[in-house]
């Protein structure tokens, strides 16, 4: 047979791809256990080549895009000659399993054509805990990577279709949850299965060697479109800073610094000048740093590019051995996921220069991660949720509220499951007025959640920052408000450090209120329609003042409402000389 | 002469179609175009017509079986009710931010669906329950007068209360039912409690609030349907589809008009499924492709599949959970079908790598496939099967469309085959390939993701372009058989004549099955049943019950719907239970591969009771094609089947032409209704009802 590749063909196999990975992805997360698997979504799945190169994903979380490959080469590596059907590996370390962070466990199973492995089905899930100094295993605090939980390096599960118990049995007793984890291991397993099978059909559907044919050249489609896209992007080098605000209760600032060249259809992302790595868990591996540039370019990128190795080709990451993007060993990584945020909204602020219509003014910056837990009855529950979000203005509508950040499409978690399940009571949830940047396009509004514990005692962590660096508007548009994190607020009202490193201890009947930052404006708050701003202010998301402050626009309070357009007008100018004349 | 019974009315956007059955069982069909607003009178000239030529009495008509689309173009449109919703104190945003997820990844620019009731008509309420239902903060009657009072002066139409976990205890939402009652009599009223007592906050809120925003409107579209049918001497009950697939009457649809919003699609899975089940099918996989999209279904042991929670709105409806967020959620029973933009109409393209694409844009009805010579000279599949050879080259549906097929060959030939350097046919026939492709992501949403393997089951191929790409999709998915019906055009009127009078009511009954006590059950079990049998107005004795449960192991969160033993509902005792856990076992190995038996216990979360009522089906006896009007002679013309077996010459015949003995393809049926091709190396025959069997090699 010819080696001519028919487009017709290279169509119907990619598109058989993704449906297997789909496919694994729905039986992952409708037989999963904890919320953070089953309603926040924090997992992928996978089907890779004989080299480990993801040939679709089914994805679940963009932040995880290009974070198989480097697990599964050190697999298929290590393990050379040393597989067989019915294997099932499992891995999370970052250092010597080429992992993310210690609660993301890696579940692969090789699929044979006789002897010969054509092909891996993998996936990643986000564990609700996996022991280590705090509950959730998202300890700031941590100072080396032993305090974070158990780390398992590349190694079977399941050898040759027979349970290797004994790694289960001590999976199972280092957990705080083992049935939320075991359950979450056997959906893995579950959905590796049915990638299996699938994988099996199509191969047996139009030959082996076809499909292997194929899925080459997939590779080399997608780099050519990758390439192809990132030549209409203007060429040259876009630089951005953006932070972190630091740990603990005097926080030092950490920088994240960024210079991207865009040349000849090839992106250069060069994290020069970033901070050291940090005695904290907010150090991310090299792999997820690699994972949030894609996802970033992956976010201004209009084509349906398919979600396989060859997009990785045109970009390439570097960041210096021993920053705060590329640790070495024993830096903590458990709460790492705020960096990756961070480089994606960083990357954006970059590029923005280059495509203002293809990205928002700041978000939120990802997600807060709140963990309240304790014992109850004597047994251990660990509430874990992943809270989300709002995004800046953008070129052509204002920032919208209730939206996952671009690097991980996540849910969130009902507030009758938490009640059911936790402990805990939601008191309050929804907008904040007056906290999206201004902008012509405003930014989205902040989201509140206020937990109360009904329990004894339990303690709380949370990973949360954008207080001191609030999110960044674009071209004339404002700041979004800060971030706050506050306890018992119509009591005591005491404030928490940004990024805690130590665990706060809560009673029975103390709350807890989390105010996320607002998204960022877009454009001169001044040239905002009047009329929009009136809707925002009949919507009661804007008040009366801030319309008049941030906006210059003099609604009237009323049934309904109107603009007084002679006073706005008035406000208007004069707001404009004011900043003419600052400039000046 | 002729009687006429039962009458079927399918209205559409664009076209009216009516499907009536005479007493001898055969089916006669009419299109029209539709009258808005005045819907019915289309109907009433539509039906007039028919039985006019029929010779059938219109006093004959005993049922008039509709389906409609004003609950989902209320939504679509954001032309239902004013409406005001009532929350606990705290989460009158639930609505809006929904669940965080979007539909699209990477995609900066999204917008989300805004909410069906603005921020500032979302009241909230102090009350407080906890999530066994115990009142940790009694109701506060002072903040709903003060939300009634906000609501008088600000015309609302319709009112939706939803509070926290009020699945587990209705007493605060049906006080909150009293109060507003008897001080806004005339105002549309939905409690969650009635619509959807289940847990999950934004889904149960989101339901109600649908059903108080399409409630109005709906209610209008009724009486004014019924009124206008009567006054025309169009009589019997007004029986209208439901999303889950049954008819109920037009007045109860009144009490929950959600339960209509997706009763287009329902219907032809319907006529699927009579119709494939009286021809000995009871595993098919239906194919529904018209001119933008395709839809699925999966008929499996004779039934429908239901699936548990879909959204409407914000583009395509989804029933995707990985695909949240784009719409509205609507958590009520559904045919799981799934639906992918790709129909005749879909236009081709090349990405910047050179990949062919399908669709997800269509050239539409207007200006249409380039074929059609009205301003679009971009190609799309009809193109395709156009220069392929498997639609007619002079005029589509049976000579009423005439086109332009030099049109089709400039178009891909500009557009697709010279910046690939691939021939004509070659690009065509891949064009019709990836087609097939997209629409086998349909088709695998409603099988392999559901652990069912498309090979057991026979393909059900309807709309107008069903019969021409399902042989090669059933190649794709190793189905073997292919059914062709009769009146695939209007296929969906024909299902509604099949309809039977059915609702699915349910009531949370959160509790290990271990623990499931039959009396509890019991006592839920007949509200549910004096529910079912008030709203389908017929004695008991007409019903049949189908007790179900949905149930999950202990800390999952989502549940499987499985059939409770025959007579649970009635007389539930501990080994029906035990048997339920089983059975629920087998259907979760069967979707996901394993089990967790002995390491989780399972949880019923709802029970369920579906209640039809027994009729006299229409009888099905031996369809007599084109009666009435003349077989036209055998045809032929040069057909591309690919580069296995390269152009051949193809008879094209009428379905006359066919009878019990299986014809060797290669061959093309055309009818006025659509276009059936059956390559070369399969064969067809005609079944007693009329039905075209493809059979694949």
């Amino acid at each position: 047979m010819s080696a001519e590749i028919d487009p017709f063909q290279l169509e119907v196999i990619r598109h058989s791809f993704d449906a297997v990975a789909e496919d694994m992805s729905l039986t992952l997360m409708r037989t999963a256990h904890s919320g953070i698997v089953r309603d926040s979504l924090d997992f992928s799945t996978s089907i890779c080549d004989a080299l480990g190169q993801p040939l679709a994903q089914g994805i679940c979380t963009p932040m995880q895009l290009g974070s198989f490959y480097d697990a599964m080469r050190r697999l298929i590596r290590d393990y050379a000659g040393r597989i067989s059907p019915g294997d099932v590996f499992i891995a999370n370390d970052p250092y010597e399993a080429a992992g993310q962070h210690l609660p993301d466990i890696y579940v692969a199973t090789p699929v044979f054509d006789g002897d010969r492995i054509v092909a891996w089905s993998t996936t990643i899930a986000h564990h609700s805990d996996v022991g280590g100094i705090v509950a959730g295993s998202n300890a700031l605090g941590a100072e080396e990577i032993y305090q974070e939980g158990l780390r398992l390096p590349i190694v079977k599960f399941v050898e040759a279709g027979r349970r290797n118990q004994a790694l289960w049995d001590v999976i199972a007793i280092n957990v705080r949850t083992p049935d939320k984890v075991l359950g979450d291991l056997q959906a893995q397993m579950a959905a590796c299965m049915s990638g299996e099978r699938e994988m099996k059909a199509l191969f047996a559907r139009y030959g082996t060697d076809t499909v292997l044919r194929y899925a080459d050249h997939l590779h080399d489609y997608t780099e050519r479109l990758t390439r192809a896209e990132l030549r209409e992007i203007p060429e040259g080098t876009y630089h951005f800073t953006d932070h972190i605000d630091g740990l603990g209760a005097n926080p030092e600032p950490v920088v994240l610094q960024v210079a991207v060249t865009i040349r000849d259809g090839s992106a250069l992302v060069d994290w020069e000048g970033t901070s050291p790595q940090v005695k904290g868990g907010i150090n991310p591996s090299f792999p997820f740093t690699k994972a949030c540039a894609y996802t970033a370019f992956r976010s201004i990128l209009k084509a349906d590019l398919p979600t396989c190795h060859g997009f990785a080709r045109a970009i390439e990451v570097r960041a210096p051995l021993g920053s705060l993007l590329n640790p070495t060993f024993p830096a903590p990584c458990g709460a790492r996921g705020i960096t990756g945020y961070r480089m994606i909204d960083c990357l954006l602020g970059a590029l923005a220069s280059a495509v203002p219509d293809r990205v928002t003014a700041d978000t939120s910056g990802g997600s807060t991660l709140p963990t309240i837990a304790g014992y109850r009855d004597g047994k251990a529950f660990v509430f874990c949720e992943t809270f989300m979000g709002t995004w800046g203005g953008t070129s052509a509508h204002d920032g919208q509220s209730g939206v996952p950040h671009m690097g991980a499409n996540q849910s969130n978690v009902p507030i009758e499951m938490i009640e059911s399940d936790y402990p805990i009571r939601i008191e309050r949830y929804g907008l904040v007025p007056d906290t999206g940047g201004p902008g012509r396009y405003r930014g989205g509004l902040s989201l509140t959640r206020e937990y109360r514990v009904l329990n004894d005692e339990a303690i709380l962590n949370i990973r949360s920052d954008k207080r001191r660096f609030p999110p960044h508007g674009l071209f004339g548009g404002g700041t979004g408000a800060p971030s706050l994190n506050l306890i018992n607020p119509d009591a005591e009202n005491r404030l928490l450090p940004v990024l805690m490193t130590e665990v706060e201890k809560l009673r029975r009947g103390d709350v807890y209120r989390h105010i996320m930052a607002g998204g960022g404006g877009y454009g001169d708050p001044l040239d905002r329609d009047p009329a929009d701003v009136l809707a925002d202010v009949i919507e009661e998301k804007v008040s009366l003042g801030h319309a008049r402050d941030a906006y210059g626009v003099v609604v009237l309070p009323g049934r309904p409402p109107c603009v007084d357009d002679a006073a706005t007008q008035a406000l208007r100018a004069r707001r404009r000389a004011e900043a003419t004349g600052a400039g000046a | 002469m002729n009687t006429v019974s039962r009458i079927a009315a399918d209205i559409g956007g664009t076209f009216t179609d009516i499907a009536v059955v005479l007493a001898d069982g055969r089916i006669a069909t009419r299109k029209l175009p539709s009258t808005p607003p005045e819907f019915a009178r289309a109907v009433v000239s539509g039906v007039t017509g028919l039985l006019g030529e029929l010779g059938a009495p219109l006093a004959g008509i005993e049922q008039v079986l509709h389906g409609c689309t004003v609950a989902t173009n209320a939504i679509l449109e954001y032309r239902g009710a004013r409406t005001a919703l009532l929350t606990t104190r705290g989460f009158r945003d639930v609505l809006e931010l929904q669940r965080v997820r979007v539909p699209a990844l990477y995609d900066p620019l999204f917008e989300k669906p805004r909410p069906l009731v603005p921020r500032r008509l979302r009241f909230e309420v102090s009350e407080r329950l906890d999530a066994e239902g115990n009142v940790v903060a009694e109701l506060s009657a002072p903040d709903v007068q003060s939300a009634i009072a906000a609501i008088e002066a600000e015309d609302i139409e319709a009112i939706a209360v939803c509070f926290l976990h009020s699945y587990a205890n209705p007493a605060h939402e049906r006080r909150v039912g009293e109060m507003i009652r008897a001080a806004l009599p005339d105002r549309f009223l939905s409690l969650s409690v009635d619509i959807l007592p289940q847990k999950r906050e934004y889904e149960r809120t989101s339901t109600t609030v649908i059903n108080a925003y399409v409630g109005p409107p709906v209610s209008r579209y009724m009486r004014a349907m019924i009124d206008d049918l009567r006054a025309a001497g169009v009589g019997g009950r007004l029986l209208v589809m439901q999303s889950s697939g049954g008819v109920i009457d037009a007045e109860s649809v009144v009490h929950k008009p959600a339960q209509i919003v997706e009763c287009g699609p329902a219907a032809g899975v319907i006529g699927a499924l009579e119709i494939s089940a009286a021809s000995g099918y009871r595993n098919v996989i239906t194919l529904d492709m018209g001119g933008t999209t395709a839809k699925a279904s999966l008929i499996e042991e004779g039934r429908l599949s239901l699936a548990a929670e879909y959204e409407v709105g914000g583009g395509m409806s989804s029933r995707s959970a990985l695909a949240g967020g784009g719409g509205y959620a609507l958590k009520l029973p559904v045919i799981d079908i799934s639906e992918v933009g790709a129909g005749g109409g879909s236009l081709v393209w090349l990405d910047k790598a050179g990949a062919l694409k399908v669709g997800p844009r269509s050239a539409g009805a207007v200006p249409g496939p380039a074929c059609y010579g009205a301003g679009n000279d971009r190609p799309t599949v009809t193109d395709a099967n156009v220069v392929l050879g498997y639609l007619n080259p002079e005029a589509l549906a049976g000579g009423s469309v005439p086109i332009d097929a030099s049109l089709s060959r400039r178009a891909i030939e500009t557009h697709v085959a010279a910046p690939l350097g691939r021939g004509l046919l070659e690009t065509a026939y891949g064009i019709h390939q990836v087609a097939n492709t997209n629409m086998m992501r349909a088709v695998k949403a409603v099988t392999t993701y559901r652990g069912r393997d498309p090979r057991d089951f026979a393909m059900f191929a309807f709309g107008g372009n069903g019969g021409i790409h399902a042989v090669d999709l059933a190649r794709a998915l190793q189905v073997r058989e292919v059914i062709v019906p009769v009146a695939a055009g209007v296929f969906s009127a024909v299902g509604l004549l099949f309809a039977r009078l059915e609702v699915n009511e349910m009531a949370a009954f959160l509790r290990s099955v271990a623990d499931a006590r039959a009396e509890d059950a019991a006592r839920v079990f007949a509200d549910l049943k004096a529910r079912i049998v008030r709203l389908l107005g017929v004695p008991e004795a007409e019903i049949g019950f189908e007790p179900q449960a949905d149930a999950r192991y202990k800390g999952q969160g989502f549940e499987l719907t499985v059939p409770l033993a025959n007579g649970a509902h009635e007389a539930p005792t501990r080994a029906m239970f035990d048997d339920f856990a089983a059975a629920f076992a087998a259907e979760h190995v069967a979707r996901y591969g394993h089990s967790f038996n002995g390491a989780f216990p399972v949880e019923i979360v709802n029970l369920r009771l579906v209640g039809t009522v027994r009729q006299e089906r229409p009888p099905m006896v031996a369809w007599v094609p084109g009666a009435g009007r003349a077989a036209r002679p055998e045809t032929s013309r040069d057909v591309y089947f690919g580069a296995a077996h390269g152009v051949r010459r193809t008879p094209v015949i009428d379905r006359a032409h066919l009878d019990g003995v299986a014809r060797q393809g290669p061959f093309i049926v055309e009818e006025y209704e659509g276009t059936s091709v059956v390559p070369p190396d399969c064969t067809a025959r005609l079944d007693a009802a009329g039905n075209i069997i493809i059979a694949l090699p």
